[in-house]
């Protein structure tokens, strides 16, 4: 169908504001005005420069120095922290599972936040109870869903277990989370419940901006409800979908508290990413040179990531200019 | 036309698997949490208890010393976020209603540092507090706070600001309102509900923080809550669950439903902000 690639580019206007309202300098603007903006701007700058720009900087000169496990740097050592973190027993380990559950957790996410979004646009009884249920696990800190999910799922006391086995769905109860074939594919579950909330909003925020006289106008023309998805729908929420999939991406990489309070990378390292073995590696076993080394490539990583997601920030705004 | 009722309960029905997944977990935490403590570890476990003690979250704030917890996280929650503000409404304003060489790149700025999470630079943060004295110290907490959702709160804030319309200021100038006047007299006023929401998220962020937490604290003084209720269950040989399920509940409840009263102006916000 050719008209969604036509409509495709104007469909962030609604959701995404406008830029509409940029303003000149203030009225009375004289040289001295001139400074107001940087004024302005610069408490936040300094403020990140120095919370967030000089531990970069720090852990930079720590990845490429001699570093005992207090800290203290000495010589300049030839990469050796990194070589020592690409050649680790673990490394590889936790990069491919870092990998795996990235991809699983956002892929997961939205190929269900989709026709979760799609359901609670729909006008139905009970609509905004949904919306309220659905956003719920958003608002309890990950630190607390992984506790109380530490304790459904163990395998004497759990109510998972309970309830499986009353529905006769279980014979003998599993202990999910030390056994190491069914502890990260738990995690993961868990890793999109909570992952749901924040995506769902974003793609409901896409949907609400589409036009309803398209979707009626594709109607009459006989196009059927899955066509009218695939060639209208789809295409007309893609710049949703592209934000919230780097941006999960970002999210579900870092994520640490998750994993860290229900098996801290256990049974055997084999839930272990890498943000969960970066803490230990800094401070449990005191390496902080391949710490700080490992830090970079996250870093390094991250940053290729957000300049992805600023591309594709650009790129709207350009479209709704 | 479908009938309505007909299609509302096939929509329940579609969400059902999640709404109980999500449900699930608070369900579990109300059953223990007023569970005697015999019938905590009783095998098979049941969902219903002999009794509903509410007893136990009476013994579970005394022997979890949960109440100085939830201290120290409103003090560094409360004073993250005014600070936040007090930095990012500036910036904010700068970046939505004046026009400055570095404006692009201002914004860029603010794209990237908003990728940035705590747990990549948590060593290189430790050290620096370290260097300032500041380890152990709840100011550490609202340092970091601030900085992880500085461009956060400038996105979001600027988003909103550009929608008010400039024109209330303009007239207020021919009328001789001076630039302090017209910010504090027309601007704030109409940018309150902005603030408002940007404040909600940051609060629940710093509420709900962990790594942060649990790398620049040492004594058990000086935890959040987050901190104080994990301690409960990592490391120990035996954990009291009816104790470590009323503390969760205590520690959840509350930002769920601020939450939930709040949830369409949080949605809306959001996507007028974050989407951008």
């Amino acid at each position: 169908m050719a008209l969604s690639s036509s409509s495709a580019g104007k469909a962030p206007e609604a959701g995404v504001g406008s830029a509409k309202s940029r303003a000149t300098t203030s009225p009375n603007g004289k040289i001295g005005r001139a400074s107001a903006p940087y004024l302005l701007i610069l408490p936040s700058i300094l403020f990140a420069f120095w919370i967030i720009g000089y531990p970069i900087y720090d852990m930079a000169n720590m990845s490429v120095h001699a570093v005992n496990r207090f800290g203290k740097t000495a010589a300049f050592n030839d990469f050796a922290n990194y070589q020592r973190l690409f050649s680790h027993q673990l490394f590889i380990g936790c990069l491919i599972r870092t990998l795996v559950w990235t991809v699983f957790v956002v892929g997961g996410t939205v190929l269900l936040s989709v026709p979760i979004a799609l359901i609670l646009n729909e006008k139905f009884y009970g609509r905004t109870l949904a919306r309220i249920i659905i956003m719920l696990p958003w608002a309890v800190s990950l630190t607390m869903t992984g506790i109380v999910w530490r304790w459904s799922l163990n395998g004497q006391f759990g109510m998972v277990n309970a309830t499986l086995s009353q529905m006769g769905l279980l014979g003998a109860p599993v202990e999910w989370l030390a056994t190491s074939t069914t502890a990260f594919p738990i995690l993961i579950a868990i890793g999109i419940l909570v992952s749901i909330p924040f995506t769902v909003t974003v793609i409901l925020g896409g949907l609400s901006s589409l036009q309803a006289d398209v979707f009626e106008a594709a109607k009459i023309d006989g196009a059927s409800g899955w066509q009218r998805f695939r060639y209208l729908t789809l295409p007309l929420i893609r710049p949703f979908l592209n934000i919230v999939l780097v941006l999960n991406f970002i999210y579900v990489f870092n994520s640490f508290p998750l994993i860290w309070v229900m098996t801290q990378g256990d049974p055997a390292n084999s839930t272990d990413i890498l943000v969960t073995w970066l803490y230990k590696l800094a401070f449990r076993y005191g390496e902080l040179g391949i710490a700080s080394a490992l830090s970079i490539v996250m870093f390094g990583i991250l940053l290729a990531l957000t300049i992805t997601y600023a591309a594709l920030a650009m790129r709207n705004e350009r479209s709704t200019v | 036309m479908e009938h309505p009722v007909r299609k509302s309960i096939l929509m329940w029905l579609c969400l059902s698997p999640l709404v109980i997944l999500i449900l699930f977990p608070f369900a579990v935490m109300v059953s223990t949490a007023v569970k005697p403590r015999v019938e905590v570890l009783m095998y098979p476990p049941t969902w219903f208890p002999s009794e509903i003690r509410l007893q136990n979250f009476v013994d579970m704030w005394q022997a979890t010393r949960l109440g100085p917890a939830v201290l120290n996280s409103l003090i560094v929650s409360i004073a993250a976020t005014l600070l936040c503000l007090l930095v990012a409404i500036p910036a904010a304003y700068a970046a939505a209603r004046m026009q400055f060489t570095g404006r692009k790149l201002f914004r860029q700025f603010l794209l990237v540092t908003q990728m940035l999470s705590p747990i990549v630079l948590v060593l290189g943060i430790f050290r620096l507090m370290a260097k300032m004295g500041f380890v152990d110290q709840l100011p550490a907490l609202v340092l970091a706070y601030v900085a992880f959702n500085l461009a956060f709160s400038v996105w979001m804030l600027q988003a909103y600001f550009q929608t008010i319309p400039k024109e209330l200021e303009e007239a207020a100038t021919l009328d001789g309102a001076s630039m302090v006047q017209r910010l504090w007299r027309i601007f704030l006023p109409l940018a309150t509900p902005a603030i408002g929401i940007t404040a909600v998220f940051i609060f629940i962020y710093c509420w709900n923080e962990f790594v942060l937490a649990m790398t620049l604290l040492r004594t058990p003084e000086k935890s959040t809550l987050t901190l104080q209720t994990f301690s409960l269950v990592g490391g120990r040989y035996q954990v009291e669950w009816d104790h470590v399920m009323a503390a969760t509940l205590v520690a959840s409840v509350p930002v769920a439903v601020i939450f939930a009263l709040l949830q369409r102006s949080l949605v809306s916000g959001l996507t007028v902000g974050a989407v951008k």
